[in-house]
């Protein structure tokens, strides 16, 4: 049996991420997702931002690219450019790919570019000391919103859904297994894929909202989630979320899966050029 | 009360068909001209409930309850529902009891060696001398009729041959109360059941020699942070986060191998792999120690 810790840089461990944060499980459901793909650590490029999600590439032994705030999906494109024969993969966080970096997000998007986005959304600035951010839901306390988020925040879904992403999915970091499997989808899916994955951030989020730990943010967001395409079942899927039956942010499956031209950056098919 | 009242139990458990089974018994009661009451319970036999059917009949019958140690008849649809109500027969009366064995998940001692505990298919262990007994093997009956869903019928074939009620009654209540389209198969069911002859009990299965030992669960310390996570999702309680915050493995034993701890670490300081070793069944009960 192969240990996904095989991966890992040992010499960076343990991570910087605080105790309970659950970016950590997305990481490991991750690596779980490329052993069973079987790909090869030297033509895995995994490109971040900044930011607590955007740490994680510094810890897995492929090929990584640290980039600037929000800018991942930029280099990711210009890599996958260069280098089509690469699995390019964008690890971002909600601060990140949907403020700073949602323009590049949406373009990328957009394009259908072949690259997958895992988009950790902890509903809070986390690294920068607990700011309210576009996806802090309204009414939560934040170190900015004292008296509680007066906004509406973003449902990141529907906004790559409306941008033309062309496999768009939601899931929860309490759900490890089923992380892994939509991550095999979306890694597979060609075109760009988006993955947000619902996940917690109990040093900030947590402790101003009275949430508790890690483990009793992933049993709230375990509580909460409602399928919309089955547990563990890639057969059925459905395109949109039905807004009436499925609270915003907790509606979790593969929601958009669609086939449309991936873009290459050449005319003409399949010359993706020296 | 008259004194020519007598009784009838049936016993199952959910989903077998109970109480239908006793709807045609009552009706067929009624149709041989007697008084009858019945009453049931349906409730979650699997889980500790009761699933029964009560029948009295006579002259006049006040009450549908059974009292212990006066039933005619107990029909059981699986076996260890036999064995827990057959105190309702009276000395002499009859017990009709389908070999058919349906586990409960409390049964389980060890879910390592899948381990239970459930009674062995043994008439000796109905207890009484006296009693009348016919174990069949109602399912198998059926199928080979074309429905193994006419095996009810085949137990109240059985439940009939001790009973003085003309058949035709039998019959007719029969193809009044089964679902359409299955009163020919019920009906040649129950004919059979009139004169089916006493099932072989199968032999025990013997016990396998090992079973795999606990899975083998590392954790590497210098990378735990003590979130807790781990310890609250594990649900044999392996694990627990002491007020240090080190992370103990305080019942190895006890790990099934779920991997939740594993797959819910953030910070990748545990690993679970599958057992290397097999331990004898013997081992394994005397760790699981007594039923509490």
């Amino acid at each position: 049996m192969t240990d996904v810790r095989d991966h890992l840089r040992e010499w960076a461990m343990p991570h910087v991420l605080c105790p309970g944060c659950a970016h950590g499980i997305v990481l490991r459901s991750f690596l779980e997702a490329v052993d069973e793909q079987e790909i090869d650590r030297n033509r895995l490029a995994m490109v971040a931002g900044i930011g607590c999600s955007s740490r994680l590439v510094g810890y897995v032994d492929f090929c990584t690219l640290h980039g600037t705030h929000g800018r991942a999906p930029a280099f990711a494109t210009g890599l996958k450019m260069a280098r089509p024969e690469l699995h390019v993969v964008v690890v971002t966080g909600d601060g990140d790919g949907l403020a700073i970096g949602a323009n590049h997000l949406i373009h990328a998007a957009r394009r259908n570019i072949d690259i997958t986005v895992l988009l950790l959304n902890n509903s809070i600035y986390g690294m920068t000391g607990g700011q309210a951010a576009p996806t802090t839901p309204t009414g939560a306390v934040a170190s900015t919103t004292p008296g509680g988020n007066t906004e509406p925040n973003f449902d990141a879904c529907k906004l790559l859904i409306g941008a033309g992403a062309s496999f768009v999915a939601r899931v929860l970091a309490a759900n490890p297994i089923e992380m892994t499997r939509v991550m095999v989808e979306g890694m597979t899916h060609s075109g760009f894929s988006f993955i947000e994955v619902v996940s917690d951030c109990p040093e900030y989020y947590g402790r101003y909202n009275g949430m508790g730990g890690g483990a009793d943010m992933l049993t709230w967001m375990a509580g909460r989630e409602v399928g919309v395409t089955g547990p563990l079942s890639s057969k059925r899927f459905v395109n949109h979320v039905p807004s009436s039956t499925a609270p915003p942010g907790m509606a979790t499956g593969i929601i958009q899966r669609e086939e449309r031209p991936v873009f290459t950056g050449v005319h003409g098919e399949g010359s993706h050029g020296p | 009360m008259s004194d020519d009242s007598s009784g009838l139990l049936l016993a199952g458990v959910g989903g077998q068909g109970v109480i239908l089974a006793g709807m045609i018994v009552a009706d067929a009661l009624v149709r041989a001209g007697h008084d009858v009451k019945q009453s049931e319970v349906h409730g979650m036999a699997q889980r500790g409930g009761s699933v029964f059917s009560h029948i009295r009949w006579g002259s006049s019958v006040d009450s549908p309850l059974v009292p212990l140690g006066s039933a005619e008849v107990l029909a059981a649809f699986e076996w260890a529902e036999a064995l827990r109500w057959v105190e309702y027969v009276r000395e002499g009366g009859a017990v009709v009891a389908d070999l058919r064995t349906i586990v409960p998940p409390g049964s389980c001692t060890d879910r390592r060696s899948w381990s239970i505990r459930y009674p062995d298919i043994d008439p000796d262990l109905l207890g009484r001398r006296t009693l009348k007994t016919r174990i069949v093997d109602a399912s198998s009956t059926a199928a080979e009729l074309g429905n193994i869903r006419a095996a009810n019928s085949v137990i109240l074939g059985s439940v009939a041959a001790f009973l003085d009620i003309e058949h035709v009654h039998w019959e007719a209540a029969i193809e009044r109360l089964v679902p359409a389209g299955t009163e020919a198969v019920n009906l040649t069911s129950f004919r059979a059941g009139c004169e089916v002859v006493e099932a072989s009990i199968p032999p025990r299965p013997a016990d396998p020699d090992g079973f795999p030992g606990p899975h083998e669960i590392d954790i590497r310390h210098e990378w735990c942070k003590g979130c807790d996570i781990c310890s609250r999702v594990c649900p044999e309680y392996c694990l627990e986060v002491g007020i240090d915050g080190e992370l103990a493995l305080v019942d190895a034993e006890a790990c099934t191998g779920c991997r939740l701890c594993e797959l819910l670490c953030p910070d990748f300081a545990i690993a679970v792999s599958p057992p290397t070793e097999n331990v004898s069944r013997g081992e394994l009960v005397a760790s699981a120690g007594d039923p509490p």
